[in-house]
């Protein structure tokens, strides 16, 4: 073993503190803060446009909900076909209390921190209630039991009129230090509020995952009989699951409500419990950095997409309708091209740079 | 009396659609333990080119429902062929997703001809006087399609209980390496079930299209309603899946019949079999004739 780390040929551990740490190398650190630091940095040193800050606020949040999601697929191994329906959940919680008590009351806009907890507590309640169902049963119909609170969801705020029928429904503008934040500042402000959620629920998650209660979820993934054998509670532990993965899915929607200052129920539909998936697995179902590629990579894949079909539109007959049909179909491409090719997704490619780089002049 | 005699008779109808759709559902579950979640994709696929071959080319229509079963026999072959054969013996977990993600490609694919923004629908060719029984009206295309169902079924019933693939089929799903060592070959079973889905689906979603006419987000919609048909009749279980389906049609005319318009409610008939689907799982998840899988988590 190399006294160096970073030229040492495998993990060479002695004893559990040492795999438990939170990072691995110093080199990890290192470049875990200096991310960390150009994250916080880079709006005071470039003038972004509102649109350039909308398209990173939106895949922070997206890199909440996916936290949730990849504890309950990646780590815990069930699916979650309704993921959307708990951001829609944390996001309903916000505005459906912003149309009961009025937009600008003082709970929404002074005690907001509050609102987004309270949202992620929402979410909880909601994933235990359908995890249930794990108590019993295995992978195959979980599955089943999200996608029909995903559509129980839908119709709940298509159809209520507490929910406005699904219409927008107003948040008012959020008090900070100085005073109501107002629309210049908008995007900047919730960049770091956005930005300060989604560190410390990655950290928390990287936590959770050193102690027992995380590899609990690995455990059960892995083999549950086997977990069964050593004392935990398989059933337990997948209702368990759903309940974090709804959590940082009612984080993530009360962002989202807040964001946009407002909430309707076209942003909660299956296409986007689709989409989620797609970002887990595209950046790597069980691992932490995958949370974070995956939402950038798919929104990138989203924009260029976009981009393409106004370019094509030019040019091509109306009847194609080019911009609706490529959306599920990149989509549904990059899914399963990431299953069939690459299925532990982009946070491998890491791993094998570095292996290649430490394995030099010699071949993996 | 007459309401609820018109209530039962179009949730016949709307239940046998139902069953047709499980059918091709329960056939891929049965022998590879697939959830197809593109299966209501396949549905509206299998419609649209009976469309095209009717429309378009020009042909009968009759000789174009043939046609579009034996394209969508076919395709839904060369569906398990290129995506999901190298998947055989991956977690089920990854199975599940490449569904999820083809349902997403069929999605794209249809969007980019004209029937993923319009509607059509199909030429009369019965006669458009509704069938009238002492009040209760049914028109000829319902009619039609719950005789062609019938058959279908009884033809697909049949073909599992006798002939030498529905027999190989079902030993497939009994015990894989037990049907490989009397020498069936596994892979070819499963590209077979997927194709006579395939083949149900384009006959559902031909009686689907007659009845209500083409609409893509209504006919994709029918591979999501099939999940609580299916729940409740067993996943692995064709008669379940016929007995739920009509179960399942009477329970949405019912709700829209009587729910609909009372108490506030409104739509209630999209959300009910999801409420059932639910309780089904919490209390009964092998649903009414499913396989009891003795393992427990």
């Amino acid at each position: 073993m190399s006294a160096n780390r970073f030229f040492a040929t495998g993990n060479f551990f002695t004893d559990y503190r040492q795999e438990q740490r939170i990072f691995r190398t110093h080199l990890d650190r290192g470049l875990f803060v200096v991310f960390l630091a150009c994250l916080f940095a880079w709006p005071l040193f470039f003038d972004a446009s509102n649109r350039t800050m909308l398209v990173i606020n939106n895949i922070l949040i997206a890199v909440v909900a996916v936290y949730g999601l990849n504890l309950v697929t990646g780590f815990a191994g069930l699916i979650s076909i309704g993921h959307a329906a708990f951001v829609g959940v944390g996001a309903y919680t916000v505005a459906g209390l912003a149309r009961a008590i009025g937009a600008s009351h003082p709970l929404i806009v002074h005690w907001w921190p509050l609102m987004i907890l309270a949202a992620g507590g929402m979410g909880a309640v909601f994933g235990a209630f359908v995890g249930l169902p794990a108590m019993r049963l295995k992978h195959l119909y979980l599955a089943i039991a999200t996608l029909s609170f995903q559509m129980i969801f839908t119709w709940t705020i298509q159809f209520m009129p507490t929910f406005n029928q699904g219409q927008m429904i107003p948040v008012g503008r959020v008090a900070w230090i100085g005073g109501t934040v107002g629309r210049k500042d908008h995007y900047f402000f919730w960049y770091y509020v956005i930005l300060v959620v989604a560190v410390v629920c990655g950290l928390a998650v990287r936590n959770l995952l050193r102690s027992r209660y995380g590899r609990c979820l690995v455990a059960v993934r892995d083999n549950d009989r086997a977990a069964d054998a050593m004392g935990m509670h398989p059933g337990l532990t997948k209702v368990y699951a759903f309940t974090l993965a709804g959590f940082f899915a009612g984080v993530a929607g009360a962002l989202h409500t807040y964001m946009f200052r407002g909430a309707g129920f076209e942003s909660f539909t299956l296409h986007h419990s689709i989409t989620y998936l797609a970002m887990a697995i595209v950046g790597g179902l069980g691992t932490l950095p995958g949370s974070l590629l995956g939402p950038a990579a798919i929104y990138t894949l989203e924009l260029e997409m976009e981009r393409l079909s106004e370019w094509s539109g030019a040019f091509l007959p109306d009847s194609l309708n080019l911009a609706t049909a490529l959306r599920p179909l990149g989509f549904g491409l990059v899914i399963v091209l990431f299953l069939m090719f690459e299925p532990r997704g982009m946070a491998n490619w890491w791993r094998i740079c570095r292996s290649y780089v430490k394995l030099w002049p010699f071949r993996y | 009396m007459t309401y609820f005699l018109q209530l039962v008779i179009s949730g016949i109808v709307v239940g046998s659609i139902y069953a047709l759709s499980a059918l091709g559902f329960v056939l891929v579950y049965k022998s590879s333990r697939v959830l197809n979640i593109a299966h209501g994709q396949i549905i509206a696929g299998g419609a649209f080119i009976v469309y095209a071959l009717t429309v378009f080319a020009g042909l009968p229509i009759y000789i174009s429902f043939v046609a579009s079963m034996v394209i969508t026999f076919f395709l839904a072959m060369s569906v398990e062929r290129i995506f999901l054969r190298r998947l055989i013996g991956e977690p089920i977990i990854s199975v599940i997703m490449v569904t999820i993600g083809l349902m997403s490609i069929l999605n794209g694919v249809i969007y980019l001809t004209p029937f993923g923004s319009l509607n059509y629908s199909f030429p009369e060719f019965l006669p458009t006087t509704p069938i009238s029984l002492g009040g209760v009206s049914i028109s000829w295309t319902q009619m039609v399609g719950v005789v062609i169902t019938a058959l279908l079924i009884g033809a697909f019933s049949w073909f599992f209980k006798r002939s030498t693939i529905g027999i190989s089929m079902r030993a497939v799903s009994d015990d894989q390496f037990a049907a490989m060592s009397v020498g069936i070959s596994v892979p070819r079973v499963f590209g077979l079930a997927w194709a006579m889905a395939g083949l149900s689906a384009a006959a559902a979603g031909t009686i689907i299209g007659n009845i209500t006419g083409l609409n893509f987000e209504t006919l994709g919609a029918f591979g999501i309603t099939v999940f609580p048909v299916v729940i409740l009749g067993g996943l692995d279980s064709i008669i379940g899946a016929v007995v739920a389906g009509i179960i399942m049609g009477l329970i949405q005319q019912f709700a829209a019949g009587y729910l609909d318009g009372n108490w506030g409610l409104n739509g209630t008939a999209d959300v009910l079999p999801y409420i059932i689907l639910l309780v089904i799982l919490l209390f009964k998840p092998h649903g009414l004739f499913g396989t009891h899988e003795i393992e427990r988590v």
